[in-house]
């Protein structure tokens, strides 16, 4: 369970607000978030994972405040970014993974050993010796989320997971999502992929505008869009 | 050279099966050797050696090939202005060397994980704990090795795309957002080690 009390974020310097006062229950498993670019919907997710901090109101994951106990929160709540390249930081995959389990599992032949399984159960078991520069941006995607699930989170937040990847990997790398048994957010520009979650938020100039029904969700959102672009997009 | 940072295959040979600590001074030492010996016959000695055990790592192939022709370039444009100048025996010298080092290093690389490396910083960097935690330190290192080829690709697509709006000869169009589009992968590797939960154990106790 993920609680927004009346959580504000603002820019660093500037003051200015990027997400309005948002009180929010998220209890679903599946939660889709929707919304224009710069409209404060990664920063909502980033929010759960503590990358991003209120500067007033708080933000609890599991009765953990994201601001308190960031570490804890971190522990419990995997976040995947769009391009998967600034996420992997070891030369090769199976490296990488086994990164994630230095804090968790102190003896290294038994972290291979479940790095080169959170591979294998991720369909990257033939490429764990391979360089991540040598994979495909769909292949470190999924490297990517296995190294987030070799530390079992309980959430993931999935920031555009898909964007960046061909129609292929795709709809492979969203279906492998939405098949976890974890709680998912997926912050995303795909509406089909909006439509078949539980819950569907929408968020629109820092505020949000809708939160209920997806299909009615993505029907409202493209409404506001579709209105907006026939008055012209510069804003 | 970029594609050799990835090259390290598990393998069961007697340089796999020695720690990262005793590859790194076998390295330094064989540096040292090399260096310091001016016989031209002791050095190719020396060079056959570590090529030799560069190949009884049994490395990728393509990638190794490519690195060694890219280091035995440097090494012929190295002893070849000696060779001009009429230093012979230094020629063979200095391009003997230059191929003795580089084999090394890669026999090292190709056999080390990057794991054990990180450890061997860490462990190397106790000295320096009230500054910096040595997890830190090793993690440091790891990530810049893995922005290497990711500031040569920035720099690479950079090129490209100076190149399509026929800026191609302008440093400025090359230099300003491939260093600004570094800068935005440093940042991004820095929030993705934070939401990844490595940070937070990397971090200085004080905070």
């Amino acid at each position: 369970m993920i609680e927004f009390k009346a959580a504000v974020v603002t820019a660093p310097d500037s003051g200015v607000p990027i997400l309005d006062a948002t009180t929010l229950t998220l209890s679903e498993e599946r939660i889709s978030v929707i919304g224009a670019n710069g409209s404060g919907k990664s920063t909502l997710a980033r929010l759960i994972n503590g990358l991003v901090l209120p500067v007033s109101g708080s933000v609890e994951v599991e009765g953990l405040d994201t601001m308190r106990d960031g570490a804890k929160v971190r522990q419990k709540v995997g976040y995947l970014f769009t391009d998967p390249s600034a996420q992997l930081i070891m030369p090769t995959a199976i490296e990488d993974v086994t990164l994630s389990l230095r804090r968790t599992i102190r003896n290294r032949d038994e972290r291979t050993a479940a790095a080169l399984r959170a591979l294998t159960d991720i369909g990257l078991g033939q490429k764990a010796d391979v360089s991540v520069n040598a994979l495909s941006g769909g292949q470190r995607q999924l490297l990517a989320i296995a190294g987030l699930l070799a530390v079992a989170p309980s959430i993931i937040v999935a920031d555009e997971p898909t964007t960046l990847l061909d129609l292929r990997w795709r709809a492979h790398v969203g279906a492998l999502l939405r098949s976890l048994p974890v709680q998912l957010i997926e912050v995303t520009h795909d509406l089909d992929s909006a439509a078949r979650a539980e819950r569907t938020i929408v968020i629109d100039r820092g505020a949000v505008v809708f939160d209920g029904d997806p299909a009615e969700a993505v029907h409202m959102y493209r409404d506001l869009m579709y209105g907006r672009a026939s008055q012209g997009v510069d804003e | 050279m970029i594609t050799l940072l990835g090259i390290y295959r598990p393998r069961d040979t007697p340089l796999h099966n020695s720690s990262a600590a005793f590859k790194m001074a076998l390295l330094l030492v064989t540096s040292i050797a090399a260096i310091l010996t001016n016989d031209p016959v002791s050095a190719v000695g020396i060079a056959a050696a570590c090529l030799l055990l560069l190949a009884s790592t049994t490395p990728p192939a393509r990638a190794t090939f490519r690195g060694m022709a890219g280091i035995a370039i440097i090494a012929a444009a190295t002893s070849g202005y000696q060779m001009w100048q009429g230093e012979y025996f230094r020629a063979i010298d200095t391009s003997a060397d230059i191929i003795a080092i580089a084999a090394l290093a890669l026999a090292v690389t190709s056999s080390t994980p990057m794991e054990e490396v990180l450890d061997l910083v860490s462990t190397l960097a106790r000295p320096l704990r009230r500054v910096l935690p040595p997890e830190t330190i090793g993690l440091m290192f790891s990530m810049m090795l893995r922005a290497i080829p990711e500031a040569a690709q920035i720099l690479n697509e950079a090129r490209t795309a100076a190149r399509a709006r026929g800026l191609e000869r302008s440093p400025r169009a090359i230099l300003i957002p491939s260093a600004t589009r570094t800068v935005g992968f440093a940042i991004n590797m820095g929030q993705a080690l934070h939401a990844r939960g490595i940070a937070d154990e990397a971090a200085p106790r004080a905070l």
